[in-house]
């Protein structure tokens, strides 16, 4: 566990982080759901960011995966990300939350990134397009999974067992290795996936 | 700085520098191995089994459109070069080349198609039926195959031919000689028009006969 002084700054950081990505992360499905609302009205419309073959979201807002709960996938961030965003501010004022409350905030981000990380295959790998809204959203909820698994983890909500195991304290410690790794990787599958395309841009 | 942040960035710039460098390396490979003009750029932009649509003009006037039956502005170029086709009949030579662009799920298929019809005689009706109904099957992420191969039906073709045509590799891999050729032209999107040998980019109707006539004329 890291002493008190320390974990205060920490959570200070996180509670930056989660306001910026959870305005970031809005803006980005609010724009996804006006796009959805304009194609659903004209059929024939072109959302502002299918740029070309893969750059698309048109192409991929009309796949079933983007309606896997029946309902259009950017709902959910209109829903989510302004509780990450308040959950920052309310940090920022000064609210140490319960143990509870935390706890859900880690149920949130791990459905976050598990859900992200489907789409993330099937863009890449079944619809085999990019939709530039989407990979917004893919790059803010990484980070807030990370850092908040990383701080329930070390701050005893998730046990003081793993709180004080050396994984936590070592993944603690190189956090921002892992969170690079994990991005690079990212992008080394999204420029290996669509390799000829991104040479015909040279 | 601390050794994390270290490693991070370096991790971070390993990554950017390969990938800048295989980029530059793919960049050079694309540079046309054959300039505009050379007679092996001329041979890439026209191969003996290229397929003319129609019959061979008498002119040595040859329009090449390197193609993808799925790209909605090759959609829109499709009946301009139907006209042109009419009003040059006889006189201009017009090839069609595959170049199936890779974020189109549809598009490599309707190429193996039409590629499979022409084997029977019947490039240029399969090339029109996938223009014509383009609005039915592009722009999805599911297999048109079996929409594909009722067009083969409908034109009469000898399903059995069609079927091992068009999962065979020769086919597959004669679309793929074409986009190779494309990528060495440097061509980079679709549609893309040769006329006589020369890239050429044409906004309008009249920049098509503009340029043919001109061709015609030397």
């Amino acid at each position: 566990m890291l002493s008190p002084g320390r974990q205060a700054m920490q959570d200070r950081a996180l509670a930056w982080l989660l306001l910026i990505a959870g305005i970031v992360g809005f803006i980005a499905s609010f724009v996804l759901v006006v796009e959805k609302l304009a194609l659903l009205a004209d059929d024939g419309y072109v959302p502002s960011c299918s740029l070309n073959p893969v750059l698309n979201c048109g192409s991929i807002m009309r796949t079933e995966q983007a309606e896997v709960f029946g309902f259009p996938n950017p709902l959910i961030g209109v829903a989510g990300f302004p509780v990450l965003a308040t959950t920052g501010a309310v940090l920022l004022a000064g609210v140490r939350p319960q143990r509870w409350f935390w706890l859900g905030l880690q149920l949130g981000v791990t459905f976050g990134i598990a859900f992200v990380g489907w789409l993330v295959f099937q863009s890449l790998y079944r619809i085999g397009a990019l939709c530039p809204y989407c990979m917004v959203v893919w790059a803010v909820v990484i980070p807030v999974f990370w850092y908040v698994s990383l701080r329930n983890a070390s701050t005893a909500v998730l046990g003081k067992r793993v709180a004080d195991s050396a994984v936590v304290k070592v993944l603690r410690e190189w956090q921002a290795v892992v969170l690079t790794a994990v991005v690079v990787t990212l992008l080394g599958l999204i420029a290996q996936r669509f390799w000829l395309y991104w040479t015909t841009l040279i | 700085m601390k050794l994390q942040t270290k490693v991070s960035l370096l991790i971070a710039g390993i990554f950017a520098v390969v990938l800048g460098w295989l980029l530059a390396a793919a960049g050079r490979d694309d540079e046309p191995d054959a300039p505009p003009g050379s007679s092996a750029a001329n041979e890439r932009i026209v191969r003996e089994d290229s397929h003319v649509l129609g019959e061979e003009g008498s002119s040595e006037v040859v329009l090449v459109e390197f193609l993808d039956f799925e790209c909605e502005g090759c959609r829109a170029a499709y009946p301009i070069v139907e006209g042109l086709r009419e009003e040059y009949a006889g006189q201009v030579t017009f090839v069609a080349r595959y170049f199936p662009l890779p974020g189109h799920f549809n598009a490599e298929r309707a190429a193996r198609a039409v590629e499979s019809a022409a084997r029977q005689g019947e490039f240029e009706a399969m090339y029109q039926r996938m223009f014509e109904t383009q609005a039915q099957w592009g722009e999805q992420q599911t297999p048109a195959d079996d929409l594909f191969r009722q067009y083969a039906v409908d034109l009469g073709l000898d399903m059995e031919q069609y079927d091992s045509d068009y999962a065979s590799k020769e086919v597959a891999d004669r679309v793929q000689r074409d986009v190779d050729d494309g990528l060495a032209l440097g061509v980079q999107g679709t549609p893309t028009f040769f006329l006589n040998g020369e890239r050429f980019e044409p906004s309008s109707v009249q920049d098509f006969n503009t340029a043919i006539d001109a061709a015609l004329a030397e």
